[in-house]
């Protein structure tokens, strides 16, 4: 009983893990109307960047970590600069093909700047675990699940019920109706990907820590995806649900029945899920209900 | 636009694909050298030329379904994958020929990517790009783990090589020949689809999926259709993979080579089979040259390391989908036909 608690909380916490990176994608949406596939290559550089502040520089915690976030937040508005301030109204196959673009550029230009090795991450995160009762829990994930749900809340308060919210949530409906309610859709995208970024970085703090990084850490953006889409793509609140459910179910496939299958079944089954959604309910639990049926 | 002088009197020579004598001429040059190429160029261009033909074929059937049907698909690279291994299956296991396993490959491509074309008619965008990718992770979890001794899991399959008529087709440049039939029959039925009234029913639904359905064009068909014959071409391709390579591995069909048809196509064209055409021979060039030239200066300049080349050609890859959408979403052909008319209509404007 206890081996099977410990298996929903971790499962929940890696689930809220999940969350976060997700989490990246629904601001980007929410605010811009651009599903970012790139997600997981912008985590993988937070990652860098932090690593290079504090392992590679050798600045002290409290310096490192701030100057990475502002490095994350340039670089997410470098990429609005260069990239989607010249898309905005395209269509939405131009959109996730240029993301798509984005991801391998990325990859390539991480690949380029720091090279293909794998790198040790520094220890924010103490690493002894948190115990309750018989159930072992890593301290990062811990309190990456506490920062998690805090920030999760804010944002959703943040696009729901303030002003400058409202008005991103208005670009993600329509560019050309944004526009022309007088709402700058440039400003709103450019802000998308701060904060897109930043959440990165965040995300790459909690599931890094004490870890290693290298390139092939991206594979986090797809794993979030079934995460972003089960909650819908606007629901930022719902997210944090969703990514409870998710990692509860994953971690509970991955301890009873991967043995028993003897495969990676833990690792496709987000996939399956999404499958499943995508068939059933597109929208997702949380999402607008926008899909138009055809 | 035709040149001046060149006019349609009958409705076939309104539909014809060859309009002038001199088009005739250029497209018989061009079977020619497509014929003597092998007799020209060394061992390592004719394999390059044998991946071409094979890119072609995967490209064309996602310009089918992309570019004139309108349905994106991140997949292709899985639905390609998938005819490789029926081809190899039925060929190494079954003994199959060559000439029934190919078109067999084909059509297990086409179911494959016929059950992903089903969740179009109720989805579109991005969530279209989602299944296609879940398509792509689902291909990769289905090969490593049925059993062994179906699909190979991570050994991957080996097959004999084709023959015909006891003719075994093992070298360069049989298998160039092999390639080049199979592409030049693909490539024209392209031609063929365009123009028929499937073809039509896919730009009518590309550009607007509720209008052609007021129109009486049946949307859930035309959309299931254009994923059957999309992966149909890529199930070709894989084919026609499994018997140049004789082997087929899982781990050549990733979403990355999936990302590479796209890329081709979008630089190519939007819509125009034509431009499938360029965009394989321009982005397969540019990456041959890459690779080629790449262990030269990584010896001029070593400090960059081997990885560079990689690196780089990632650098390239996703530069390059992102130029041509901001700066020319139309593509090469599009350019080229602009060329072409001012050059037709030139000394005046219109």
């Amino acid at each position: 009983m206890s081996e099977f608690l410990n298996y929903t909380i971790n499962g929940a916490l890696i689930g809220l893990l999940y969350a976060l990176i997700a989490m990246g994608f629904i601001v980007i949406y929410r605010a811009s109307k651009v599903f970012n596939f790139a997600q997981g290559e912008l985590v993988v550089f937070g990652g860098f960047v932090v690593w290079w502040m504090i392992t590679s520089i050798g600045l002290p915690y409290w310096i490192g970590i701030p100057l990475a976030f502002v490095a994350a937040a340039l670089f997410g508005f470098a990429i609005e600069r260069i990239f989607f301030s010249r898309l905005v109204g395209e269509s939405v196959f131009a959109m996730v093909m240029v993301t798509i673009g984005l991801l391998i550029l990325l990859r390539g230009l991480i690949l380029v700047l720091f090279g293909p090795q794998v790198r040790p991450f520094p220890i924010i995160f103490p690493l002894q675990p948190v115990i309750i009762g018989d159930i072992l829990i890593p301290r990062s994930l811990f309190i990456g699940g506490m920062i998690t749900i805090v920030v999760g809340l804010g944002l959703s308060w943040f696009f729901n019920r303030t002003r400058p919210g409202l008005r991103m949530t208005a670009v993600a409906e329509d560019h050309q109706v944004a526009v022309s309610m007088g709402i700058s859709v440039k400003r709103s995208v450019a802000f998308a990907w701060i904060l897109g970024s930043v959440l990165s970085t965040l995300g790459a703090i909690i599931f890094l820590s004490g870890k290693s990084v290298s390139f092939l850490a991206s594979e986090i953006g797809l794993a979030a995806l079934p995460v972003a889409l089960l909650a819908g793509f606007e629901s930022i609140a719902g997210v944090l649900l969703a990514g409870i459910i998710v990692g509860i179910i994953q971690g509970l496939v991955m301890a009873y029945v991967d043995p028993v299958i003897g495969g990676s079944v833990g690792n496709v089954f987000p996939f399956i899920i999404m499958l499943v959604i995508l068939f059933i309910r597109p929208t997702g639990m949380f999402g607008w209900k926008m899909v138009e049926r055809v | 636009m035709d040149p001046a002088g060149v006019f349609a009197t009958s409705f076939a020579r309104d539909q014809s694909l060859i309009r002038t004598r001199k088009q005739l001429i250029c497209l018989i040059l061009f079977m020619v050298l497509l014929a003597v190429l092998p007799l020209l160029v060394g061992p390592r261009l004719v394999a390059v030329a044998t991946s071409a033909l094979i890119t072609v074929v995967v490209t064309v059937g996602l310009q089918i379904c992309t570019g004139y049907g309108g349905q994106i698909n991140l997949g292709q690279a899985a639905f390609m994958g998938s005819g490789a291994y029926a081809t190899a299956v039925l060929a190494s296991k079954f003994g199959f020929p060559f000439w029934a396993a190919i078109p067999l490959g084909g059509c297990a491509a086409a179911a494959f990517g016929f059950i992903f074309g089903l969740s179009a008619v109720r989805i579109k965008g991005f969530y279209l790009v989602l299944t296609t990718i879940a398509a792509q992770s689902l291909f990769h979890f289905l090969v490593l783990n049925l059993p062994q001794s179906w699909l190979g899991g991570s050994n991957g399959l080996s097959l004999e090589p084709a023959q015909l008529f006891g003719y075994v087709i093992d070298t360069d440049r049989s298998i160039y020949y092999l390639c080049l039939v199979f592409a030049v029959v693909m490539v024209a039925g392209a031609f063929g689809i365009a123009r028929s009234r499937h073809g039509r029913d896919f730009v009518a639904v590309r550009d607007d999926d509720v209008a052609s359905g007021m129109m009486g064009i049946d949307v859930v068909r035309t959309k299931a259709m254009a994923f059957l014959v999309g992966s149909f071409y890529a199930g070709i391709g894989g084919g026609l993979w499994a018997y140049y390579v004789r082997f087929v591995a899982v781990d050549q069909f990733t979403l990355f080579h999936s990302i590479w048809f796209v890329a081709m196509v979008i630089v190519g064209g939007i819509g125009s089979i034509t431009g499938a055409l360029i965009g394989v021979v321009v982005i397969l060039s540019i990456r041959e040259s890459f690779i080629s030239l790449g262990p030269t200066f990584v010896q001029l300049v070593p400090w960059l390391g081997g990885d560079v080349v990689f690196a780089t050609l990632n650098i390239f890859l996703g530069g390059v989908i992102a130029a041509f959408l901001i700066f020319e979403p139309r593509g090469l052909m599009h350019r080229w036909s602009i060329i072409k008319r001012s050059y037709r209509l030139w000394p005046f404007s219109y």
